[in-house]
């Protein structure tokens, strides 16, 4: 008895002298929402989805239930604490609702964690596009010393073939032994059935005028026109994703690190060639990390460029930007109106907006309407819980500088605007509102 | 080398081509007009010079077919041939007499006979000249338009010729495309509109708005001649 | 006495040395792994990278000034060195237009990132966009920014306002030479034009938006001029015929597109003076777009301009130029940049087209002078027509 109790109080203290209480969670389980969705919703991109689809080796129920079980499993971590749901949670759209992610042994990365939904249709993975397609990606983490943290590939397949019923699974599917491209494989197939679009803005284009509240269609229009949102996040029935499928540096890393010196070293590393592994490392692990997709290319104009991310279900994958930095919808609006932050490789496309506080509400009530129908409750809380914060903490405001009035090259200087236009969103008829028509011609 | 050989009034036809062209430079029209083809009267000695309605003719003596006149003989006979036709149509003007004759390439039988009437089937060359006039006139207030920032509203002293110099670069042939910046299929109308809208930092247009319309007469006048190439990018 | 020009990324730039040397951001672990490896690496390559991030080969230029690609038997070459470049910048004044006043401050901040620094800088003309003198002091103030000298060439937007009288006032006469490292370089005012104006009773504002509109077709057509190409012929008289030689001009002096004035009305005779020379490079402005050009013994180069990237024009486009990608409007920076150029051992000039938001485009001079056959630049993905 004395002796229980004291196993019970070691046990208990070693829970409560634990460096993170998220190292003792255990990772989610599957849900609702974590099971493969129809492709029959309004706003789904059948066309690209096709074209999409990988051609060799179908993928069968089994092999999507494989992945899931995959996708949820402790057990491909060292130390079975994290699995890719801990990161990825259905029930927070795929995310971890944290600014950059936790690995194991309570390790914090540099990188904020993308959602899955819809990461099918990506024109490359991650935030740096490190890696073309869904398979290569899952590669990645299972293997990163502070994410998941396994020594190498054939450590995680002696360790899934030790479990019988991925043995078993293995075989039934691939008919072979567990191996590390199947892993992937299995994996990337759960992965491509998390598509989310049936938003209320995919009835709208459908032709359901009701299903935009009349900010929303303000914001829509902005979206269009003064915002500049289009250019960059661009939507259309064959891609309805909110990207361009390109890299911008839009002056999220001058926020806080020199990073102008961290590409000096960078190059220094890269100029003998960095492995798709030591580029992996240097992007979550090191402040090199910032430089995002000039790891890749090490082209000067990819210095601190990340990828254009999709727009959808954004209330439910807080916070925002490649190091989760921004915390409100607001905050983001804040940075893009106010031309982003400087720094010597800001995208020329980045520059003053000078909207208002209600357009920027617009905006905002927008971004709502591109929440799926089964996030929906839950994102309209995280709405609210957003706005009551937006009235009172702006820490990216800048009024000044998003109205062009204080120079950002220098002294300011007494004009109105500057180089932003004159307010125009009294089109006689915005193209924006016509709903679909005017984005399929007429269907 | 035959006694038949036809000569075009090359003088006549140059001034009336310099009349025609206009003054902004114009890429050259694919597949210009050929000069039309005249069967000449037989002659006994000399040249028949031939004007291009195909009717009137000058016999030059002593010339053979091959051998440059000296330009006075040139011009003397240009001038004869000018008048024989003035005195085949008195009053008349060539200019306006050619231009509403019918193709000259109709059988010489069956010229000057053409469909007509007092009401609607009725163009003369006065209604040409006043289309002319009037497309010029739209074109020539899209031209003002292009290049001046203060007429489209822009606010930051820039205009469309300071990238589209001559419309350059602008390839309304090839709408309706997908437009990058638009993430869209757009016509001309809404590009120019996003120019306004973002190069130029003016209040957009709307699809109605006089000066749009002028602005798109102005820009597919630069490219006349061009084969349409719809969604080319 | 105008205070110093400094900008954000100035401020970002002078900041990186200190950092650098404490390297408080690299993790120590990290950085041993990393940096053990690659120094040896970065130094068998013979790699310098410079701030400015692109690596400049500098044994192509300078390892054996005796063996450079184009020097003949016994002949000596001069010290390579390089020079940057920054064009067309079109100023208005900041209370009506911030956007070119960014584009000109972006490529001073380019140029001062340069490690090593140039030999000099060359503005290639069209400070002012309308020729007015807050204009011309605008980029006066901006371009003394600089951390390397300045050499300043004249364009048509900066004269026909006042026909030169505040450019001069500014920075002396538009036209003169002086001599580099063993080279003979030659800064001339080519955008003289025929009095276009007086009969036409244009006040200075008229002439003056006249000569800055492209395609109205009123203006004359840039010309050097009887009395400049005396002063050339003088000025080269005592120069040997191997000497390298550069002219620095903002028309092209050569003949590309008549009604843009992409041209130089006299430009045959000014290319015969320069014909007994061995080795000419000229390079230009009032394009706005890469282009490249050899026409006998000269090589050109046209340089990017900050402010705006004009299209290719109709007809006349050197066969070597290889077009830039079409810009995207949506980005000002797009199909703008500045740029370097490298004089070589051997005298003939290698280019660097910094690309904003694009890959940098390296031409060199065994392009040209081969006529194309070897080193041929990347080819573009959407020609402009």
């Amino acid at each position: 008895m004395a002796a229980s109790r004291t196993l019970a109080a070691f046990v208990v203290g070693t829970i409560l002298a634990a460096p993170s209480a998220k190292a003792t969670t255990p990772p989610p389980r599957p849900g609702p929402l974590a099971e493969p969705q129809s492709s029959n919703q309004p706003g789904f991109p059948a066309q690209l989805a096709q074209w999409l689809l990988p051609q060799d080796q179908p993928e069968s129920p089994t092999m999507v239930a494989l992945g899931k079980a995959l996708f949820f499993d402790p057990r491909l971590s060292v130390d079975d604490t994290v699995a890719c749901a801990s990161c990825h949670d259905p029930e927070k759209g795929f995310t971890d609702q944290l600014p950059t992610s936790m690995g194991v042994h309570a390790s914090f990365g540099k990188r904020n964690a993308p959602t899955v939904l819809n990461a099918m249709f990506n024109i490359a993975q991650f935030w740096d596009g490190r890696r073309p397609t869904l398979e290569d990606q899952a590669r990645d983490p299972i293997l990163n010393p502070i994410e998941m943290g396994m020594p190498d590939e054939p450590a995680v397949v002696r360790k899934l073939s030790a479990i019988p019923e991925y043995a078993a699974g293995f075989r039934d599917v691939f008919g072979k032994p567990p191996n590390y491209d199947d892993l992937v494989r299995a994996i990337a197939a759960y992965e491509r059935t998390q598509s989310a679009f049936d938003a209320p803005f995919d009835r709208f284009m459908a032709g359901d005028d009701a299903a935009l509240t009349p900010q929303q269609k303000a914001g829509w229009a902005l979206f269009n026109g003064k915002g500049r949102c289009m250019s960059c996040h661009g939507w259309n029935p064959t891609r309805p994703l909110f990207t361009d499928d390109r890299f911008h540096n839009i002056g999220v890393s001058a926020h806080k690190s020199d990073f102008v010196p961290l590409a000096r070293q960078a190059l220094d590393v890269l100029a003998q060639g960095g492995s798709p592994r030591q580029i992996d490392q240097l992007a979550i692990q090191t402040d090199l990390s910032e430089l995002g997709r000039f790891l890749v290319t090490k082209q000067p104009h990819d210095i601190g460029a990340f990828r254009t991310m999709g727009l959808r279900n954004l209330f439910v994958t807080q916070p925002y930007f490649h190091d989760g930095s921004q915390a409100t919808i607001w905050d983001t609006l804040d940075h893009y109106n106010k031309g982003g932050v400087l720094n010597p490789f800001l995208d020329g496309g980045i520059v003053p907006l000078g909207l208002s506080e209600q357009e920027e509400d617009d905006l905002a009530a927008f971004l709502l309407a591109l929440t799926s129908q089964r996030y929906l409750s839950r994102a309209e809380e995280e709405y609210a819980r957003q706005f009551k914060i937006s009235r009172t903490t702006r820490p990216q405001r800048d009024v000044e500088a998003a109205a062009g009035l204080r120079g950002r090259n220098g002294p300011g200087f007494a004009g109105p605007f500057g180089d932003i236009g004159p307010s125009m969103n009294e089109m006689a008829q915005n193209p924006a509102l016509l709903g679909g028509r005017a984005f399929s011609g007429g269907q | 080398m035959g006694p038949g050989r036809t000569w075009t009034a090359g003088v006549l036809g140059g001034v009336l081509a310099a009349a025609l062209i206009g003054s902004a430079p114009r890429l050259p029209r694919a597949g210009a007009d050929a000069l039309p083809a005249h069967p000449a009267p037989p002659a006994q000695d000399g040249l028949v010079v031939q004007l291009c309605d195909g009717a009137t003719s000058v016999t030059v003596p002593g010339v053979q077919a091959g051998r440059p006149m000296p330009p006075d003989q040139a011009v003397a006979v240009t001038r004869e041939l000018m008048a024989r036709w003035q005195r085949a149509h008195p009053g008349q003007r060539w200019e306006t007499a050619e231009a509403a004759a019918p193709a000259a390439t109709a059988a010489p039988g069956q010229r000057g006979a053409s469909q007509q009437g007092d009401t609607y089937a009725s163009f003369t060359e006065r209604d040409r000249r006043i289309w002319q006039a009037e497309t010029d006139a739209f074109v020539a207030e899209g031209n003002r338009i292009f290049h001046s920032a203060e007429l489209l509203g822009g606010t930051i002293g820039v205009s469309c010729d300071m990238c589209h110099p001559n419309a350059a670069n602008t390839h309304p042939e090839t709408y309706p495309k997908y437009q990058v910046q638009l993430h869209r299929v757009a016509l001309l109308r809404d590009m120019i509109n996003w120019c306004i809208e973002n190069p130029v930092k003016g209040r957009t247009l709307s699809s109605d708005d006089p000066k749009l319309r002028a602005l798109e007469a102005y820009i597919l006048a630069q490219r006349r001649g061009v084969p349409l190439a719809y969604g080319k990018h | 006495m105008a205070a110093r020009h400094k900008s954000v990324e100035t401020k970002y730039m002078e900041a990186r040395d200190t950092v650098l040397r404490a390297l408080r951001h690299c993790d120590r672990r990290t950085f041993l792994k990393l940096s053990t490896a690659t120094m040896g690496a970065v130094l068998a390559k013979g790699l310098v990278p410079p701030h400015s991030f692109q690596l400049v080969e500098v044994a192509h230029a300078g390892e054996n000034a005796q063996t450079g690609t184009a020097l003949a038997a016994g002949e000596i070459g001069h010290r390579p060195f390089t020079f940057a470049y920054i064009s067309d910048a079109h100023l208005y004044e900041r209370t009506l237009n911030q956007r070119f006043v960014r584009a000109i401050v972006k490529a001073v901040d380019d140029v001062n990132a340069l490690d090593p620094q140039p030999d000099f800088v060359l503005f290639g003309g069209d400070l002012a966009q309308l020729g007015r003198p807050g204009e011309l002091e605008l980029g006066r103030q901006i371009l003394s920014g600089l951390k390397a000298p300045v050499k300043m060439m004249v364009g048509e937007h900066d004269w026909y306002l006042d026909l030169g009288a505040k450019w001069q006032e500014l920075f002396g006469p538009p036209t003169y030479s002086f001599d580099w490292k063993g080279c003979h370089v030659v800064v001339l005012q080519s955008v003289y034009e025929k009095d276009f104006w007086t009969e036409r009773k244009l006040t200075p504002e008229q002439r003056m938006l006249t000569v800055a509109g492209l395609d109205n077709g009123v203006q004359s057509r840039f010309e050097v001029g009887e009395e400049q190409r005396e002063w050339l012929k003088r000025d080269l008289a005592h120069v040997p015929a191997t000497t390298p030689i550069l002219v620095f001009s903002h028309s092209p002096l050569y003949k590309y597109y008549r009604p843009w004035n992409f041209w130089t009305e006299d430009a045959d005779e000014v290319q015969a003076i320069l014909r007994p020379y061995r080795k000419v490079t000229v390079i230009h402005g009032h394009t706005h777009q890469m282009l490249f050009n050899q026409i006998g013994n000269i090589s050109f180069y046209g340089m990017l301009s900050t402010a705006w990237p004009w299209p290719y024009a109709p007809q006349g486009l050197p066969k070597l130029t290889v077009q830039m990608n079409r810009a995207d409007p949506f980005d000002q920076f797009d199909g703008c940049g500045d740029g370097r150029m490298t004089v070589r051992a051997d005298g003939l000039v290698d280019t660097i087209y910094s690309l904003w938001d694009r890959n940098p485009v390296t031409i060199r001079a065994d392009y040209l002078v081969s006529h194309g056959k070897v080193d041929r630049p990347p080819a573009p993905q959407f020609a402009s027509y």
